[in-house]
């Protein structure tokens, strides 16, 4: 689901989410605010959760909603709504057991309102840009092209507390879904009510979360979260709420931090991070997000050549690059997949899936590769530009790899650093010869990141083809879909292929540093999905 | 009077619908759609959402739409804000940008008058160094730098201010300063030259030789008289900081519309690009309109006619 | 009163002897044309001749280290990234390679990076940060300079045709210059730079389109009062065709008015320069100008103060200088501050 701005701060978190451990601080005041003061990097966009895109609409929608399920630490699942679950032998129909829970409209909330909310996001007249999320919901795919009525839509409330999902196949992962914005319940007469300013401001809407959004104009750039008293488990919520911030200037935002104007902040850039380095406050989340290079084939066939691929790979000396230039906690990439996301029998799927074909650095071999490569191609020079963000990172990035590339004899090439967006659509239409794209994992399994690079998948930006991986994908996903060990093979040979022939080129997992004030506890930071929980926060006024 | 306000104002509509019609046709040639994944929907989904924002009919339909849309004040619908008017947002961040304009005019304008009318009294003397020193580092730092160097000086080593925000007087004042330093600068060198002219008119001297008091004549006599023709400096002024905002903003986190253009450019927001520079071309235009109007009332010299030359 | 013949001595006159008597009325001082008159009174102007020789120096200093292969790297150099300016011989804090990290001042040149000397220090891709501000300097004089002349050409010839054709070509052509006034300078150069491919050339292009409204106007101002004196009259009464009174008898009777203003659009347009490159959508990287170095600097400001002073103050010197220069020209130009 996420493609990703090198800007974009906010969706990843520890593998595990931590507790903050009280310590005794070195630096700064600390507010006195009752609520918890948070720095965001971009606006909220809508509180409608069909059409939420980015990561602070996830960040508020996850705080103030709750969908059937929701994350937990160590890549699971907890109760939500849903009090239990049951899946089928077959893999294919989850019944849902919902509990007694409110709207903050004092309205029950009903397996219905989970029937209507699904049905709208997947409505094509919604034009939610995550339907696709449902494509193994029975008929979601159908409705979208306009070929199956809503009303069949693979999901039924049986009586008022009890909701019956028909999967067209089986999807070990459907639980992680469901706890996501796009799966959550909206009540339809609220919905009507608001016509089209329904979420476009935080009084046209309710909520049946822990939090209710409040002063959100639509437009400015602070909003709160304040304490939902008919949430469910409202007496297990000790603390009064959060106000978010927008702070565009990481300067500023830290300026703010330091002064005691806030409470949580994300930093930005090396000198940043190594001012908190030995501090207690530095709190470095985890992402399941991956930038690399992708080589377009169609419009460079220089880049068909896999020496060439592989030559350009090794060149890049990615521990140098994530400790030197981004300095801000990013790791080296292991492979295609982030690790910490997902494990099976306590190994994680890099460690199975690890090759050091791929990620690792030797210019001696790179150069080797690369005259190889030339003479296959029969090229004498090659001439590349690459595209990547305009942000700060993303320069960092295309400088860096510029002089790192052009070790590479006869190799020249011209940096391009867009917006993001203008990237996303030069990519998807093919207008460039590298790119760095990154692409952060929808839910906890490797499948999310994998699914990318199957032939005629839309965001195979390079058009690298391999039969073998495209097979191993389509298994995993088909005909060992139900049987964890041959689906996990399954996915652990994808990666090794995809690796060894270099289908595109893993830099780094990206990490986002945090400070966050003593007097703040218990904050969870996920890798996918939602990007933090509120809920099991504690607020200390000294 | 009435005439020569007829004609302005067709010109102002005029230069508002050519503005208009080329930003139009500019943002067409832009790629990029409200879609951010495009990708991953289904051609009807697409089509659903090119639909909702009008994309999907020929781009002459759309002008016309645009066109009629914009006369009532329909913008269209941002791209970065799903479901919020164009309007709407611009309207609801175009306060703060307004307050601080109008601060940093008001203080930069009056600091400029003072320290100008200074160095023109003391011609020659240390004062007219100084202030004329002052004057050009106003006009040479860069107001993205200024601003960079007072939140860190006086709000984060001093702490006598708040660093960023907007809740309140004190968080005006930084912005103000950073924006005022541009008029301040401008007008000061402008009154300087103007009053030094004055002070050497011959109805000066006439005073003097009357006995009036010093301060009587340059209260009564020089400073009005050196003041008519920064009224015309006014206009360009207000744009200048209009302008200059757009990083002002961003610097101190003010919910501002300034902040929001720059915010616009870099997500491909494009209604909202169009509507902001409509409306900077409005207001533009206006402040324009006015500084003449307020021109021909004070200086009896300039009479507004139909013609001009 | 009686008039009497008075017999004159003889030798009461003297005949003049050679042609002697001519060079009483001769000016002693050479004959000075206007520019060089002007160029006498703004050697007076200290300021100005001193910021004229700052600018020169900087103008020679920027383009002379092009030369130099040293000065000319762009290439990174990661494990000596962020260091601070170290000057061989000098031990004041700020400039030996010290710096503040956690409260402590600590020599940051260490392991790698020892036996290395950046005199402005290093940026956070290890690049010499002199050399960086060199060479910002140097795009950021080349943009200004060709966007001026840009600038100057369409500008002085947009004025001239307007003020000398007159009539229905003038009224259309201040029309359009009034339109052109009531957009905002910045909006329509990030229109621009939205359209065209982002690069050198297009910040150029976007300053100059945005620029030469100015220029316009006070030439056509001025056209107008030269049309209607006798020297011109002359020329066109003597069948002069327009574009020869146009260059012969019109441009040089413009050079002050060009001259000045082309002094204040060089810092005007470096300064809008700096500003997109400051908001992100100017020079793109691995060019630098000075504005996208004060925006780099700016990020880290409060730990490596030095990445945003050395081109901020480059940045406000170049303001200074051109500002001065330009206010001691119009002086030196003006025919009534003459003595």
């Amino acid at each position: 689901m996420k493609l990703k701005s090198m800007l974009e701060v906010g969706a990843v978190g520890a593998a595990s989410a931590f507790l903050l451990a009280a310590c005794g601080n070195n630096s700064g005041k600390e507010s006195s605010s009752k609520l918890v003061q948070w720095q965001q990097s971009a606006n909220l966009t809508t509180l409608d959760a069909s059409k939420a895109t980015d990561n602070t609409a996830f960040g508020t929608l996850n705080n103030s909603n709750e969908g059937l399920l929701m994350s937990g630490e160590n890549n699971t699942v907890k109760p939500g709504v849903a009090e239990s679950y049951k899946v089928s032998k077959d893999g294919k129909t989850y019944t849902f057991n919902l509990r007694h829970s409110k709207w903050s409209n004092g309205k029950p909330v009903t397996a219905k309102d989970f029937v209507y909310g699904w049905q709208r996001t997947v409505n094509p007249k919604t034009a939610s840009q995550y339907s696709y999320l449902f494509d193994h919901v029975k008929n979601a795919t159908e409705i979208g092209k306009n070929k199956a009525p809503l009303s069949s839509l693979g999901v039924k409330a049986d009586g008022d507390y009890k909701l019956v999902v028909s999967l067209t196949k089986p999807q070990t992962y459907f639980k992680y879904l469901v706890a996501m914005a796009p799966f959550y319940p909206q009540s339809e007469s609220v919905v009507n009510k608001y016509g089209g300013s329904y979420g476009t401001n935080s009084n046209n809407m309710i909520y049946n979360g822990p939090f209710k959004v409040t002063g959100w104009t639509g437009t400015n750039d602070s909003w709160k979260l304040v304490k939902n008293n008919d949430y469910w488990n409202a007496k297990n919520i000790k603390f009064d709420g959060v106000k978010f911030n927008v702070q565009k200037d990481p300067n500023t935002a830290l300026n703010q931090y330091q002064t005691g104007g806030l409470d949580v902040d994300t930093l930005t850039g090396k000198q940043q991070v190594n001012e908190f380095k030995n501090s207690k406050e530095l709190h470095s989340a985890k992402g399941a997000t991956t930038f690399y290079i992708e080589m377009n084939e169609k419009s460079n066939p220089v880049f068909k050549n896999a020496n060439i691929r592989k030559a350009i790979s090794l060149a890049i000396d990615r521990k140098q690059f994530t400790q030197d230039v981004l300095g801000d906690g990013s790791t080296p990439a292991v492979g295609y997949v982030a690790p910490g996301m997902s494990k099976r029998d306590g190994k994680d799927f890099t460690d199975d899936a690890g090759t050091k074909e791929g990620v690792s650095y030797n210019l001696a071999e790179a150069k080797k590769l690369w005259a190889k490569g030339l003479k296959e191609t029969g090229k004498k020079s090659v001439n590349v530009s690459m595209l990547s963000d305009d942000t700060p990172a993303g320069k960092n990035t295309t400088e860096f790899l510029q002089t790192a590339l052009e070790k590479l004899p006869n190799l020249k090439v011209t940096a391009q650093n867009i917006p993001f967006k203008s990237r996303l659509s030069r990519s998807q239409n093919g207008q460039f010869d590298m790119v760095v794209s990154a692409w952060g994992a929808d839910f906890p399994d490797p499948i999310s990141f994998l699914s990318l690079f199957t032939s005629d998948n839309a965001y195979n930006n390079g058009k690298w083809k391999n039969e073998e991986y495209d097979a191993l994908v389509q298994n995993a996903e088909g005909k060992d879909a139900n049987n964890a060990g041959k689906r996990w093979d399954d996915l652990v040979k994808a990666e090794k292929v995809l690796m060894s022939d270099q289908g595109i080129i893993p830099i780094y997992h990206q990490v986002t540093p945090r400070v966050i004030k003593p007097r703040v506890q218990g904050i969870q930071f996920f890798p996918t999905g939602s990007p933090y929980n509120l809920r099991d926060i504690t607020l200390s006024n000294k | 009077m009435v005439r020569y306000l007829a004609k302005r104002i067709f010109y102002l509509i005029l230069t508002l619908f050519i503005v208009t019609t080329v930003t139009f046709f500019l943002m067409k040639i832009m790629p990029g759609t409200p879609l951010t994944n495009e990708a991953k929907l289904s051609p009807s989904e697409r089509n659903m959402v090119l639909q909702q924002y009008g994309l999907n009919k020929p781009v002459w339909q759309q002008y016309i739409s645009y066109i009629a849309n914009a006369v009532h004040g329909n913008f269209g619908t941002s791209f970065q804000f799903s479901d919020q008017q164009v309007s709407y947002l611009i309207s609801s961040r175009v306060g703060p940008s307004l307050l601080l304009g109008l601060q940093a005019i008001i203080v930069g304008v009056l600091a400029g008058i003072v320290v100008g009318s200074l160095g023109a009294i003391k011609k020659g003397t240390w004062v007219d160094t100084t202030t004329t020193i002052v004057s050009i580092l106003g006009i040479s730092i860069p107001s993205f730098v200024l601003s960079i160097l007072l939140q860190y000086f006086v709000a984060l080593k001093w702490g006598w201010l708040p660093i960023a925000g907007w809740s309140g007087f004190a968080y005006t004042i930084l912005p103000t300063l950073a924006l005022a330093a541009m008029p301040f600068a401008e007008s000061a060198r402008f009154v300087r030259t103007e009053m030094v002219d004055v002070l050497s008119a011959d109805y000066i001297e006439l005073a003097r030789a009357k006995g009036l008091s010093k301060f009587g004549i340059i209260y009564h006599h020089a400073l009005r008289n050196s003041l008519i023709p920064l009224v015309t400096i006014v206009g360009p002024l207000a744009v200048n900081i209009m302008t200059g905002s757009l990083v002002v903003e961003n610097i101190f986190a003010i919910p501002g519309i300034g902040e929001q253009f720059v915010n616009s450019v870099v997500t491909n927001d494009y209604p909202t690009i169009m509507g902001l520079t409509i409306m900077y071309c409005f207001m533009l235009c206006v402040v324009l309109l006015i500084t003449d109007i307020i021109y021909g009332l004070i200086d009896p010299r300039i009479r507004i006619t139909g013609k001009r030359g | 009163m009686a008039d009497k013949q008075q017999e004159l001595p003889k030798d009461a006159f003297e005949p003049l002897s050679d042609g002697s008597h001519l060079d009483n009325e001769k000016i002693a001082a050479p004959s000075l044309t206007f520019l060089r008159d002007s160029w006498r009174r703004l050697k007076k102007n200290k300021a100005a001749m001193i910021s004229l020789i700052i600018l020169i120096l900087l103008f020679v200093v920027a383009f002379g280290s092009a030369l130099i292969p040293s000065m000319n790297n762009v290439s990174t150099n990661p494990n000596l990234n962020n260091l601070p300016p170290r000057i061989p011989g000098i031990d004041i804090p700020g400039f030996n390679g010290t710096l503040v990290q956690g409260g402590q001042r600590v020599n940051a040149y260490t392991g790698a990076a020892a036996n290395h000397y950046f005199w402005f220090g290093s940026d956070y891709l290890g690049r010499d940060l002199l050399a960086r501000t060199l060479y910002g300097t140097r795009i950021s004089l080349i943009i200004a300079v060709v966007a001026t002349f840009f600038d100057l050409t369409i500008g002085v010839a947009y004025g001239i045709i307007s003020g000398w054709k007159g009539g229905k070509v003038d009224t259309v052509m201040q029309r359009i210059i009034e339109i052109m006034l009531s957009i905002p300078n910045l909006v329509v150069m990030i229109l621009l730079l939205l359209i065209l491919h982002p690069g050198i050339p297009a910040i150029i292009i976007a300053i100059a389109f945005t620029s030469w409204i100015n220029m316009a106007r006070l030439v056509r101002a001025q056209t107008l009062e030269l049309k209607n004196q006798e020297f011109v009259l002359a020329a066109r009464s003597l069948g002069e065709s327009s574009v020869k009174i146009a260059f012969k008898h019109l441009l040089p009777n413009l050079t002050s008015v060009i001259i000045i203003n082309t002094m204040f659009t060089i810092p005007s347009a470096i300064f809008f320069e700096a500003f997109l490159s400051f908001i992100g959508i100017g020079v793109p990287a691995p060019a630098a100008s000075l504005g996208t170095l004060i925006s780099n600097g700016q990020k880290s400001f409060q730990f490596l103060p030095y990445q945003m002073w050395v081109p901020a103050v480059v940045l406000s010197v170049l303001m200074i200088a051109f500002n001065i220069l330009g206010d001691g020209l119009r002086d030196a130009f003006d025919p009534k501050s003459r003595e």
